[in-house]
């Protein structure tokens, strides 16, 4: 795809309209050092968190005199840790993934925002990490902070294809299992999978602590289904072929679309994942600007 | 389908039928979907899953639409081609899906029965049958070959235009009797002589049983030919069953010459059967040596034995024929007869036990000299006797055997009457499949006869109508009767007293009791005395066969004389017609045979089932459409036209298409 690599998939003007807005984590987060993110650990930064009696051990420096001297108690001030981010960025890369529309190519938006959270991520001092999912090998690149690791990433964005079926559940399953600390895992994906079992892999990630968020990628024809004459429907990830006709059909498979949605949905909102549903014809930075404000928003909140 | 099913169709057959070839032209519509299947543009999809959850629960409504759209589509070829091929319905052809055979053979039933008028017409049956297979045939005449096969001749020959079938003298009325199964036989040797390609036999025929004879042997061999024949054999049946207007037939069946006192009398033995009844009284005209005069017969029911005598005087002989007024059939109005200055009748008794002479007298004989004692011989000198002038032979003796069985077959055969009577002793020796069973006593209550054949045979009332005294006679011994035959009186309790099978030109009785007082009151002479004179004249037809024969049935020896038809002086055919005839000093009696006056008829079930196995195709004149072939293509192209706006409905757009395809799908909004 030439075209592709033509067009740099970090666009300097979007990274600069999103820099301003960190991409916060809604769980604490377990880093290796000081970052902007809650830890589970108290630690020294400037939010208080709470007081707690003293207990032989703790260190005297820490006893907040002010209430020894109106109480007459030994009470230790504490205050939230703040601690960096490990965020996993899962990329799937089946077959369906490829589709293409007069919207463009689904794995490109993929693509493209793969590499902007990866940006943002590393800006940030946090760690990104890239997995891409297909059906032949799962390629993962680990977390790391340092800036050299942004172009591992982009390179191999670079040279990932769509291709073959999708092996999404197995491997989100093998991450929960796999990445001990808590961490951020954003999943790029159009979730044309078994909606079971798909739930069962995002809520094993959530019994990790993982902070989840899911960017499922539809395709506004996938959605309309707006075709005036019968077509021959090719299966991107095996060898099936239907012919239809579109119109008599379109009322069911729009109210079974809609359906996996809902559910989908619906499981999500239940253990709390960060449920999101993109159509690729939204400009791509307008969907990560509403992913960074509602984050920070929830924060702050 | 099987063979009675086929008879149920609408017949048709086409004019154009070459065009049926453009039949695989109805796969048109399938191989378009086909192609157009294969020039769908491929759509690369992701969402492949909710595609088939779809197909899956809303293509079995579409589904059957498609199917019902491709099925219109289908229906609207086969139309146009059924429609250029200007099929003909009605008639007797039947569906020519077969196309023309290489050779069509006609069995044309010639028949005297076949003579039969049609019901508002003045057609005969065969008359009808010939114009039928005429028209049929006239289509195929330039690519089958066409052979005629009548019944009366049963010689196949070729006919090179079907019109001429009309004026062939072998398609002509005859005073015949057909044998269809013979007639089978010889289009089937002709198909194995002439190793013909596919073959259809048509036949015509009235289905007269005695014509077509479904019990017989025959017809097992022969399906197994036809069956196991390489080529294709169809069968058409033309059964032209239509009702006809009332008709009466006579026939002769017994003629003996008696001496009444000074002057002979010739006692004739008519049949008359009438297919209705409606008046007693039947006229018929009487022809002597060329004088005619005017009789009437008081006829009963359907079917009467008229017996007449004839005063002949001195005469030494003649000829005569009885002749009904015009009916529904005119071929079975008139019946010949010939009478020889001599009818020699006379009766041999071939016994041991002392009832000898009781016989004898009872089988005797009245001559110009008086009466003359029936001939007495004992059961082993049977063997050697000249049976010459016999006409019954009363047998009271063990059953025969050997040599003496087969002198009495022989003698049954040429005509005479044989009539066995009980000896009490048990025995396992049968005689044309009759024997004697164990002897029976009465008890308390003598046997009585509870009833017997009043019309015909040798216990029929007399000539001026009065019974026989069988149910005041009273019988204290009798005889069981072994085996199948014609049951004439019958005891009480169902036991035969009087039995008869007939054989060739004669009969066979057996008698369950003797006219002994031990045994029975037969011996007081009003019953076995008129009923052994009425056997002794019967047999006289013995000596008739000679000069009296059926047509159709004359010796290949007599059919080289040159004969003269004495009524009119001209030649005439033997094979065909009745009627008297003259040869130098020879005399030739010939009658339609008396069965063709039989009304019995074999049912369609029955023909099917003769011909199981193979294709065959009945058309019942009498029920089917009789009404000349006609033209439909008028309905199939509306039929056409029918399948084509359903198919414009099925396919028709929905309404809303545009504005659905281009509405966005209503998503489930998204909670957070």
């Amino acid at each position: 795809m030439p075209e592709d690599k033509e067009q740099p998939l970090i666009e300097a003007d979007v990274v600069g309209r999103l820099i301003g807005q960190p991409l916060l984590a809604r769980f604490p987060m377990e880093g290796t050092v000081s970052g902007h993110h809650r830890s589970p650990h108290r630690g020294s930064s400037v939010e208080f968190a709470e007081y707690r009696n003293y207990v032989p051990g703790d260190d005297i420096r820490r006893l907040d005199w002010r209430v020894f001297a109106r109480t007459d108690r030994y009470y230790l001030k504490e205050f939230e840790a703040e601690t960096n981010l490990r965020c996993y960025i899962v990329l799937d890369c089946s077959g369906s993934m490829g589709f293409k529309s007069e919207h463009g190519i689904r794995f490109d938006y993929a693509k493209k925002l793969a590499a902007t959270l990866s940006y943002l991520v590393i800006n940030q001092g946090d760690a990104a990490g890239l997995i891409h999912v297909n059906a032949q090998n799962n390629k993962e690149i680990p977390p790391r902070r340092n800036a050299s690791h942004l172009q591992l990433i982009i390179d191999s964005l670079n040279q990932s294809h769509p291709k073959g079926e999708t092996k999404l559940i197995p491997l989100l399953h093998e991450l929960a299992e796999k990445a001990r600390r808590r961490a951020l895992v954003i999943i790029l994906s159009d979730c044309f999978c078994d909606r079971a079992e798909l739930r069962d892999a995002l809520q094993h990630l959530r019994f990790q602590k993982h902070d989840l968020a899911l960017f499922h990628l539809l395709d506004p024809l996938e959605l309309d289904f707006t075709f005036d004459r019968p077509v021959r429907f090719v299966d991107m990830e095996g060898s099936q072929s239907i012919v239809t006709e579109p119109a008599t059909i379109r009322a069911e498979y729009q109210s079974e679309l809609n359906r996996f949605l809902e559910k989908l949905q619906s499981d999500c909102h239940e253990f709390n994942a960060d449920y999101r549903r993109v159509t690729i014809d939204q400009p791509y930075d307008q969907v990560l600007a509403n992913f960074l404000n509602e984050r920070a928003g929830r924060n702050k909140s | 389908m099987n063979a009675l099913d086929a008879t149920k169709v609408e017949h048709m057959s086409f004019i154009q039928e070459n065009i049926l070839w453009g039949l695989p032209l109805i796969l048109l519509p399938v191989i378009i979907h086909l192609i157009n299947r294969m020039r769908h543009k491929p759509r690369q999809w992701g969402a492949m899953q909710f595609l088939l959850a779809a197909t899956r629960s809303s293509t079995s409504h579409s589904k059957i639409k498609n199917w019902l759209i491709l099925a219109m589509r289908i229906l609207a070829v086969l139309m146009l081609l059924l429609f250029l091929s200007r099929p003909l319905v009605g008639g007797w052809m039947g569906w020519a899906f077969g196309g023309a055979p290489d050779v069509i053979i006609l069995l044309i039933d010639r028949s005297a029965s076949m003579e039969s008028r049609i019901s508002g017409t003045d057609k005969s049956r065969r008359q009808y049958a010939i114009e039928m297979i005429r028209d049929a045939a006239e289509k195929f005449e330039d690519k089958s070959q066409i052979v005629l096969l009548d019944s009366v001749t049963r010689k196949a020959q070729d006919i090179p235009t079907a019109s001429s079938i009309l004026d062939l003298p072998d398609t002509q009325p005859s005073d015949t009797a057909a044998d269809i199964p013979a007639m089978l036989q010889s289009a089937l040797d002709w198909l194995m002589d002439n190793q013909a390609g596919t073959a259809e036999i048509w036949i015509a025929s009235d289905l007269q049983a005695t014509n077509w004879m479904p019990k017989d042997s025959r017809w097992q061999n022969l399906m197994t030919s036809l069956n196991s024949l390489k080529q294709e054999v169809r069968i058409r049946l033309l059964a032209t069953t239509q009702d006809s207007p009332m008709n009466t037939s006579i026939s002769i069946s017994e003629l003996a010459r008696s001496h009444a006192g000074e002057t002979d009398e010739i006692r004739l033995m008519v049949d008359i059967k009438r297919t209705k009844t409606n008046n007693d009284i039947e006229s018929i005209k009487q022809t002597i040596n060329g004088v005619t005069t005017e009789l009437e017969a008081k006829v009963i029911g359907q079917t009467t034995r008229w017996r007449h005598s004839i005063e002949v005087g001195a005469q030494s002989g003649g000829w005569g024929k009885l002749e009904l007024s015009a009916d529904g059939n005119p071929q079975d109005n008139i019946a010949y007869y010939r009478y020889n200055e001599d009818h020699p009748i006379g009766g041999l008794v071939i016994t041991k036990s002392q009832l000898g002479p009781l016989w004898q007298v009872a089988a005797s004989v009245a001559t110009s000299s008086g009466r003359k004692s029936a001939k007495l011989l004992k059961p082993n000198e049977f063997s050697k006797s000249d049976l010459g002038e016999a006409t019954l032979i009363i047998w009271h003796a063990a059953l025969p055997e050997g040599d003496s069985a087969n002198l009495l077959r022989e003698f049954i055969n040429e005509g005479g009457r044989l009539i066995f009577f009980p000896t009490g002793e048990v025995n396992t020796t049968r005689f044309v499949g009759l024997g004697w069973g164990e002897k029976q006593t009465a008890e308390k209550e003598p046997f009585k006869i509870g009833r017997w054949d009043e019309d015909q045979g040798p216990l029929a009332n007399t000539d001026e109508g009065l019974l026989l005294p069988l149910n005041q006679l009273i019988v204290q011994q009798r005889q069981q009767i072994l085996g199948q035959a014609a049951v004439l009186a019958a005891f009480e309790d169902g036991q035969t007293l009087l039995s008869r099978q007939t054989i060739g030109q004669g009969e066979v009785y057996f008698c369950s009791t003797l006219p002994l007082l031990t045994w029975s009151e037969l011996g007081n002479g009003m019953v076995v005395v008129p009923m052994l004179q009425r056997l002794l004249a019967a047999g006289s037809s013995r000596f008739q066969q000679k000069f009296m024969t059926e047509t159709g049935k004359v010796s290949a020896g007599d059919m080289q004389l040159e004969w003269t038809s004495v009524e009119n002086g001209q030649r005439g055919d033997l094979n065909t017609q009745a009627g008297v005839y003259q040869s130098a000093d020879r005399w030739l009696v010939l009658n339609r045979p008396a069965n063709e006056s039989e009304l019995e008829q074999v049912e369609d079930k029955v023909v099917a089932e003769l011909f199981s196995g193979l294709t065959f195709q009945l058309f019942q004149a009498k029920r089917d459409n009789t009404s000349l072939q006609s033209e439909i293509w008028d309905k199939l192209l509306i039929l056409m036209l029918i399948a084509l706006l359903i198919e414009a409905w099925l396919i028709r757009p929905k309404i809303n298409l545009e504005s659905d395809a281009t509405t966005s799908n209503p998503l489930p909004k998204i909670t957070t």
